[in-house]
């Protein structure tokens, strides 16, 4: 069941990074963790995850300056991005309207769903 | 019976009258006593001059003679002397002294004039008036002689009888004239002197005396037209004055609602502009000119555009020029930076309509929206906030039990911490959902205190145990510094214990592993104090200031990093407050916080109730 591909989990809240971490493990990800937006930063320049699943409120760095910020990686290197929302607010699905080849998750969401995303992702891939 | 001065003016005038007739009556007397004198004598004189000189010497003599004694009495003769070739008298009719008289120049120019000289003269030593005619008597074409007449001017005839009963008639007619004359102009004045008084009256604004006794039907109805056209007239003025009056109460009431109208325009916490149809301001309230910075003169009658000088404003009034026949009004946010730094305005256009005229100006209203924007802003970060809160938890639980129910985790230990995890979040989320009903009803006034006997020592062991487990998983140690004899507190057992444990577990929270945590409780006099030290990563300054606000959370990376609500302190200031005790906070940073809850005991409770 192993395969190459990393997925970096960005949460504040452990348990979350916790659950994704063993269900992307389990089905044989390599799987990095970071618990704030800066370090997630750092991870993305340095390990170069092919999928990063990231929460909004986070402190230090939030989701969405995040993904702002990751766009010139994205160039570069591509990699999937899934967004881990609540979609409460118009600016927040403004943005949501905005962010090109981001995908979003609602909370509380299945990790299934999640998975899904992330295997459809490389299938597209080839 | 007084005379008026018409009066007398009309008999001086008669007066007047009558000496000019005399005096006209006299000169025509005289030039006609002339006018007889001349033909006369120059008949008598001509037909004297055609006898031939003969006949002064012969049986005529006596003829000529006796007929010129007719004139000497009837026509006036005074002298008539035919003088001979040579100038020698050879008759004369007249007396001595008559002749001598005669001035001797008078003779001669009379001798030697050729035809028919007429001169005037006065006798000698007398103012007697002399008129002489002469004519030369020719015979055989040559002058023969000459006949000198001399004739008395007649009496003047006009003071005759018979004139002068025609003249005392004529004065008596006039006399009887004038008087007739006065008294009737005086009856045809009188109804005009009554409706004089009658006009002094309506002028004066008093009714009229009487009214007017006037024979003359034609001019009594001219009369009382014209003075009823005057009545009419004075009530009409008399309207038009009371309408006056009530139009200047109006213009008064107008005047002071209107400045009553800028008095609550500038009263308002409201920014009021005023234009006509042409843009320019003819009104600008007292909040206006503030935001402006200007004062009303350098405002007023110039153009909107150019004295807000905001072109987003600008466009915003111009789009709404096509809706300015609508009732709706729209409104657009702005700001001012350079004048209003971080202020947000909600501009809104209005239109001024006339009954007739359609739109006659815009209003445009600046209304200071910043504390809205904030609450808004605020309301938003809330609702975000908790959804947040919420869902954390809930993903947890379901993406936990979600692992659980795929058979993902074949570790029994690790079922076991899911299944722990699953709970504890539950309990995450029960207190969380607690913790925002009793904030919201506190703040409704609904929460209702259940009452009862609160045994501190049980409430204490509760409090610890819930944080326990947390503390534990950090190393840090609670030590209690607990009395022998607990005392009691009157109040809500459950609502008392979340206030306490929400101090403890944001002790246990913001406390770095292996830290100390002290939880004491002792008596004051009539309170029982609770005290919560640790010697965990301590507050601000900026942030104690503001640690009991709802949902303040401190922006120091220590704290962002743990999960929480920023509700927990909140409620309990609210709870403590509720059971008439108060919360006290000293913190150092990096050293650590001391929280004191003073709650009255529950004897004092019931006394202070």
């Amino acid at each position: 069941m192993e395969n190459n591909k990393s997925v970096l989990v960005i949460d504040d809240e452990a348990h979350i990074r916790r659950v994704i971490e063993l269900k992307f493990k389990n089905q044989g990800y390599r799987v990095i963790t970071a618990t704030n937006g800066e370090e997630g930063l750092e991870l993305i320049k340095a390990q170069e995850p092919d999928v990063v699943i990231t929460d909004i409120m986070m402190p230090k760095l939030d989701g969405k300056s995040l993904c702002e910020r990751v766009n010139e990686f994205k160039e570069e290197r591509p990699f999937l991005t899934i967004v881990m929302t609540c979609r409460i607010s118009p600016t927040e699905q403004d943005w949501i309207d905005q962010m090109q080849d981001t995908v979003f998750v609602e909370k509380p969401f299945s990790l299934s769903t999640i998975l899904k995303c992330v295997d459809q992702y490389f299938s597209d891939q080839g | 019976m007084r005379i008026s001065r018409f009066g007398i003016a009309t008999i001086v005038m008669f007066l007047v009258g009558i000496v000019i007739f005399a005096q006209s009556l006299i000169q025509h007397e005289e030039n006609k006593r002339t006018r007889d004198l001349r033909h006369k004598g120059n008949y008598l004189v001509s037909l004297m001059a055609l006898h031939p000189m003969e006949d002064f010497n012969t049986g005529k003599r006596d003829f000529i003679v006796k007929t010129l004694a007719e004139y000497v009495t009837s026509e006036g003769l005074v002298y008539c002397i035919v003088h001979d070739q040579t100038g020698a008298p050879l008759l004369s009719l007249a007396h001595r002294e008559v002749v001598d008289k005669i001035p001797p120049d008078v003779k001669q120019r009379s001798l030697y004039v050729n035809g028919l000289i007429h001169q005037t003269f006065k006798m000698t030593g007398t103012d007697n008036l002399i008129n002489e005619f002469a004519k030369p008597i020719y015979q055989d074409g040559e002058k023969s002689g000459t006949v000198r007449m001399g004739f008395d001017l007649p009496p003047i005839t006009i003071f005759s009888p018979a004139r002068v009963k025609l003249m005392a008639m004529m004065a008596f007619f006039t006399f009887a004239m004038g008087v007739l004359v006065y008294y009737g102009v005086t009856l045809a004045l009188r109804p005009l002197q009554e409706v004089n008084q009658n006009f002094r009256s309506i002028y004066l604004e008093s009714t009229p005396a009487s009214s007017i006794e006037v024979k003359n039907g034609g001019v009594a109805e001219i009369i009382r037209d014209l003075e009823q056209s005057v009545v009419k007239l004075r009530d009409k003025y008399q309207k038009i004055q009371t309408e006056n009056i009530d139009l200047t109460t109006k213009c008064g009431i107008i005047s002071f609602e209107k400045n009553n109208v800028f008095s609550i325009l500038d009263s308002i916490n409201y920014g009021i502009i005023v234009t006509d149809i042409q843009d320019n301001i003819t009104h600008i309230n007292s909040y206006m000119l503030n935001l402006l910075e200007k004062s009303r003169s350098d405002v007023v009658d110039h153009p909107l555009a150019e004295i807000l000088g905001h072109d987003q404003i600008t466009a915003f009034i111009l789009q709404q020029e096509e809706l300015k026949h609508s009732k709706s009004s729209s409104y657009i946010e702005a700001t001012f930076p350079e004048l209003a730094s971080g202020e947000y305005f909600q501009v809104s256009l209005g239109y001024l309509t006339g009954k007739e005229e359609g739109v006659i100006g815009k209003v445009i209203s600046f209304k200071n929206i910043t504390s809205e924007k904030s609450s808004e802003k605020a309301k938003h970060e809330f609702i975000t906030h908790i959804t947040h809160e919420l869902l954390t938890p809930l993903t947890t639980i379901n993406s936990y039990n979600e692992m659980l129910m795929e058979d993902e985790i074949d570790n029994i230990e690790m079922q076991k911490e899911f299944y722990n995890t699953i709970s504890d979040e539950t309990r995450r989320l029960t207190r969380l959902v607690k913790n925002l009903l009793n904030i919201s009803k506190i703040e409704m006034g609904s929460l209702t205190l259940k009452k009862g006997l609160v045994k501190t020592d049980w409430l204490c062991d509760d409090c610890i145990t819930a944080v326990e487990g947390a503390a534990q998983k950090k190393n840090i140690t609670i030590e209690r510094n607990l009395p022998d004899h607990f005392p009691s507190l009157f109040g809500d057992k459950e609502l008392l214990k979340v206030g306490i444990i929400n101090i403890l577990g944001n002790a246990v929270k913001y406390t770095p592993e292996k830290g100390q945590i002290k939880f004491t409780l002792n008596e004051q006099d009539d309170v029982v104090v609770f005290e919560v030290i640790d010697n965990g990563y301590g507050i601000s300054k900026e942030d104690l200031a503001h640690i009991f606000d709802k949902f303040y959370r401190s922006t120091d990376p220590r704290v962002t990093e743990q999960t929480g609500s920023g509700l927990g302190l909140a409620l309990t200031s609210e709870i403590i407050r509720l059971h008439g005790g108060e919360v006290e906070v000293s913190s150092k940073i990096d050293e650590g916080s001391h929280f004191v809850i003073r709650l009255p005991k529950e004897e004092y409770y019931l006394g202070k109730q």
